[in-house]
């Protein structure tokens, strides 16, 4: 159990700035994710705390122990891997026994631990099958339990699931996060599919160029992002530009898209521009049962159907694009002329300044 | 990956021995050589022997015949060997994956050999010569620049037809249906994708052909007769019989140097610009040719192949028949061995041992180098890759020279001894070496060594423990090959040999001289057993390091 610490890091690549003065701290059995779109740094950043990428400047602490210099066979670290890598010329029991050999543990000790770290990941015991003979799932369980087994001060996973088929991916991230759980690790977990950081993580650091945008929990960072980047990076939020106009003590008039929209609170002094989020499945069509408030014309051009859920593509009066989705059941039967009515809640639509 | 206190020291470390390894017998021996070229006899710095050697019509001469060789060899390699590496690659030609084992073995097979059994064949008193004077008809001369040309024609189209065909193999088969399908003919496809994308290929192996000619020692020995060559007039210069003059052997070899680094850097600075498209994810599809075209192209690339082997084949027949005095009789018989070893097994051991020493030491070095450039770039590691290419530019024969003036005296003295042509062929082969453990290492995912590093062995143990044995089925390999060619090394031999350790090469060059052709056969032919052979044994494994073979 050891709280990680990052003050300030600093990794540059030429002119590319892969890690730009981040800093944050992970408590002790804390599940942290970083998250972002490709080359935000994710990975570099990661490896900087591993070991295996220098530190510039700044500094990095496992508990109350500075580790930016110590050598990486030296930190204790557990790292999984995208590609596993299971060491393809050892068996699972030798990759399992692996980090014990260079511990110098005894024969003896090797055997339990490594039939414990083996059950943890739910593999047979005694296993001596080779990797090759092993499917992605197993490969990475086995590279987990030779993870687990050294008693890592800290785990490390750099998107340890996404060589792995969508049903696979999603049973192993529940055991991935039981597992930290119950040995009450601290991990650092990367990826770029928000769902996964959204289910997986106690908190979440979204990047951007190598900077956090933001760092909350799931709940936080999905319904409060503080920036229109947080919010189109997690889950593919509308995002219209307009003009701010009136506030009538309550709300604030915003035209946008050739329409007028009401948002809760102050979005800007009358004239500024701003970048509405509005999310697709916080609109309902007009007619529903349980629908009111402000409503907004739409023309329908494509609707995908999702089986549970049914896709509205739509075009504002200015064509601007707006999606929608709803519960599959309802029927979105547009008038004649394609219009279609949207009801939305002032309360879910949030404005940031535009750049 | 380069932490300070570890991953970096251990490649530091690594960097460090093999560049003080290469600066010892490398760098060192050619300051000698340059030395010697610009000190008079008093030590004093002098152009004399420049002047002496370019105002000289003869040595000019040299400069010239042997780049004129090169340049020609160049050419006629790149005409046989592209076409050959087209059709290989896209053409339905039968026994293709045979074709290319075979085509790849006149790079190891010892170029003097084949030069050999050109005389053998054509020479003054060739076999075929004979016949044909015997029916009255006067057959042309194969001395001199035509036989020399067409031996190095034949033993370095490899050179380029290897890497060209793998250049064809990488062009992604989408990548030629995308400019056919944006309405580009198959010829004009060809021309605007395929063929700037292969090119680079083409011209770095062209290259290598140029100075392989260029540096070659054993083939113009055989068929220069008194014409001047370069690599022959830097030898007889410093060792000849007749009025040794080291500045002046200096000076050429500072020429011939010169000339074939400046080859050198031309390829390197034209690859680093130009690396398309290498990994095809599916190879592009055989072109469906009429019957005639089939026939055809059949015809070339057997022809082609058996035609580059037939001297060697000959070689080796001839090697079984009997021979009286000089003359020929067609008797099978075993009598032309019992000759050649009825001296001693000695040269025969010495060649075996003493590639098997430079064998080992040559990849005991150059795994750790060529795992080094596969992973690291730094500065070192760049300084290292240029000096871990420089044996490729430096002639045998002018390392020779230098190991000789450098190590006579003073400590330690090498010369003589066995230790300095174990040093010369590690040298000379310490590319291929370091080529081929680069090539398997960028087949090791580098997350297996940060998975060993992160659950604690130092980068060191992790190379040993982790590392090594992942790469030594390649290492085999690249192994196998040095040894082949240090067997088939003569260039730096010939200056660095001692009565106590001659080798077969030096036995078979001293035989040629002799009158008893049949023992010059079967030492050609214990050559080539022991260079064909190994190389077709491994020759799965080599493939597999995709050309690590140049
Ligand atoms: N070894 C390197 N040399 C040069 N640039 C690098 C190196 N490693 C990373 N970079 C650059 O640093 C930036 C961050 O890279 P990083 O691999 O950390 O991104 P990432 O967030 O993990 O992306 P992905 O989701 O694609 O894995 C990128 O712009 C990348 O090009
Ligand atoms: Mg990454």
């Amino acid at each position: 159990m050891t709280a990680i610490r990052l003050d300030a890091v600093v990794r540059t690549f030429g002119s590319v700035r892969a890690v730009d003065a981040i800093s944050a701290t992970i408590a002790e059995g804390e599940l942290f994710t970083l998250l972002g779109p490709s080359g935000c740094g994710k990975t570099t950043l990661l490896r900087m705390i591993a070991g295996f990428s220098d530190v510039e400047s700044g500094s990095i602490w496992f508990g109350d122990q500075r580790i930016d210099q110590v050598p990486a066979h030296r930190r204790n670290v557990g790292m999984v891997f995208q590609s596993y890598a299971v060491f393809p010329n050892l068996t699972v029991e030798q990759n399992v026994a692996y980090g014990l050999r260079a511990r110098r543990v005894s024969r003896r000790d090797i055997r339990d631990r490594v039939a414990e770290a083996l059950a943890l990941v739910q593999l047979p015991a005694h296993n001596t099958r080779w990797p090759h003979e092993l499917s992605g799932g197993q490969l990475q369980r086995v590279a987990i339990a030779r993870c687990l087994v050294i008693k890592p001060a800290v785990l490390l996973f750099d998107e340890p699931l996404s060589n792995l088929d969508a049903q696979l991916r999603m049973h192993m991230r529940v055991e991935i996060r039981r597992l930290q759980k119950s040995l009450g690790l601290t991990a650092i977990y990367v990826t770029h599919d928000q769902e996964e950081a959204l289910a997986i993580s106690d908190r979440i650091a979204v990047l951007r160029d190598g900077r956090i945008e933001q760092v909350g929990t799931p709940e936080t960072i999905y319904r409060a992002p503080q920036t229109a980047f947080v919010a189109e990076f997690m889950g593919s939020t509308n995002i219209i530009l307009g003009v701010a106009a009136g506030f009538d003590g309550s709300a604030t008039t915003v035209a946008a898209g050739g329409a007028m929209f009401q948002v809760r609170g102050r979005a800007g002094a009358p004239g500024a521009k701003v970048l509405l989020s509005i999310r697709p499945e916080t609109m309902r069509l007009a007619g529903c049962p349980d629908a009111g408030g402000p409503t907004l014309a739409v023309r329908l051009q494509l609707r995908e159907f999702l089986g549970p859920l049914l896709r509205l593509h739509a075009a504002l009066p200015d064509g601007t694009p707006i999606r929608v989705v709803t519960l599959g059941g309802q029927g979105a039967q547009p008038a004649a002329d394609g219009t279609l009515n949207l009801i939305y809640d002032p309360g879910q639509i949030i404005a940031y300044p535009a750049p | 990956m380069t932490r300070p206190g570890s991953s970096g020291r251990f490649h530091g470390g690594i960097s460090l021995l093999a560049l003080a390894f290469l600066g010892l017998f490398l760098l060192y021996p050619l300051w000698f050589v340059l030395r010697s070229s610009v000190q008079d006899e008093a030590g004093a710095f002098t152009l004399a022997a420049y002047a002496q050697v370019l105002s000289s019509r003869y040595y000019v001469g040299s400069l010239g015949n042997s780049l004129a060789a090169g340049a020609m060899s160049m050419a006629l390699a790149s005409l046989i060997g592209v076409p050959l590496a087209f059709c290989l690659a896209r053409l339905d030609v039968p026994g293709r994956p045979l074709l290319l084992a075979l085509a790849s073995v006149p790079i190891v097979l010892p170029s003097f050999v084949g030069a050999y059994a050109l005389v053998l064949l054509f020479g003054h008193a060739g076999i075929v010569t004979a016949a044909l004077r015997s029916m009255g008809i006067a057959a042309g001369s194969i001395y001199g620049m035509a036989g020399i040309v067409t031996v190095f024609t034949l033993t370095l189209y490899p050179y380029v037809l290897l890497p060209t065909l793998a250049g064809f193999r990488a062009v992604d088969a989408s990548m030629e249906e995308a400019a056919r399908n944006l309405g580009a003919s198959r010829w004009h496809a060809f021309r605007t994708v395929l063929f700037p994308i292969v090119a680079p290929s083409v011209l770095a192996g062209a290259l290598l052909v140029f100075i392989e000619a260029l540096e070659n020692f054993g083939v113009p020995a055989v068929l220069a007769e008194d014409r001047p060559f370069l690599a022959l007039d830097i030898f007889k210069l410093f060792a000849g019989e007749s009025d040794p003059n080291v500045a002046a052997a200096g000076a050429l070899s500072v020429l011939l140097v010169g000339c074939t680094v400046v080859m050198l850097l031309l390829q390197r600075a034209y690859l680093a610009h130009r690396r398309f498209a290498t990994n095809a994810r599916r190879g592009a599809a055989l072109i469906p040719v009429s019957r005639r075209w089939r026939l055809l192209a059949t015809a070339f690339c057997w022809g082609v192949v058996l035609l580059s082997l037939l001297p060697f084949a000959a070689v080796v027949v001839i090697s079984f028949q009997h021979f009286q005095g000089p003359v020929l009789s067609w008797q099978p018989g075993l009598g032309n061995y019992r000759n050649l070893l009825k001296g001693s097994y000695r040269p025969l051991a010495n060649t075996l041992a003493l590639a098997s020493l430079a064998a080992v030491a040559a990849t005991v070095l150059g795994a750790p180098v060529g795992y080094v450039l596969a992973r690291q770039r730094s500065r070192v590691s760049a300084v290292l890759s240029i000096v871990a290419t420089m044996p490729f530019a430096v002639s045998g024969t002018v390392l020779g020279i230098g190991l000789v003036i450098a190590f006579n005296d003073g400590w330690p003295v090498l010369t003589g001894g066995w230790l300095i042509l174990v040093v010369a062929y590690v040298v000379r082969k310490l590319p291929l070496s370091v080529r081929s453990a680069s090539a398997i290492v960028h087949q090791i995912d580098p997350a297996l060594e940060e998975a060993s590093i992160s659950l604690g062995l130092s980068p060191t143990r992790t190379f040993l423990t982790l590392t090594v044995p992942l790469m030594l089925g390649g290492l085999a390999g690249g192994m196998v090959l040095v040894w082949v060619t240090a067997t088939a090394e003569i260039s730096s031999t010939i200056v660095l040999y001692s009565s106590r350790w001659t080798t077969m090469t030096v036995m078979m060059l001293q035989s040629l001289e002799g009158t008893a052709p049949g023992e010059a056969a079967a030492a050609a032919s214990i050559l080539i057993l022991f260079t064909a052979a190994p190389l077709l044994l491994v020759y799965r494994l080599l493939r597999r390091q995709g050309g690590s073979l140049l």
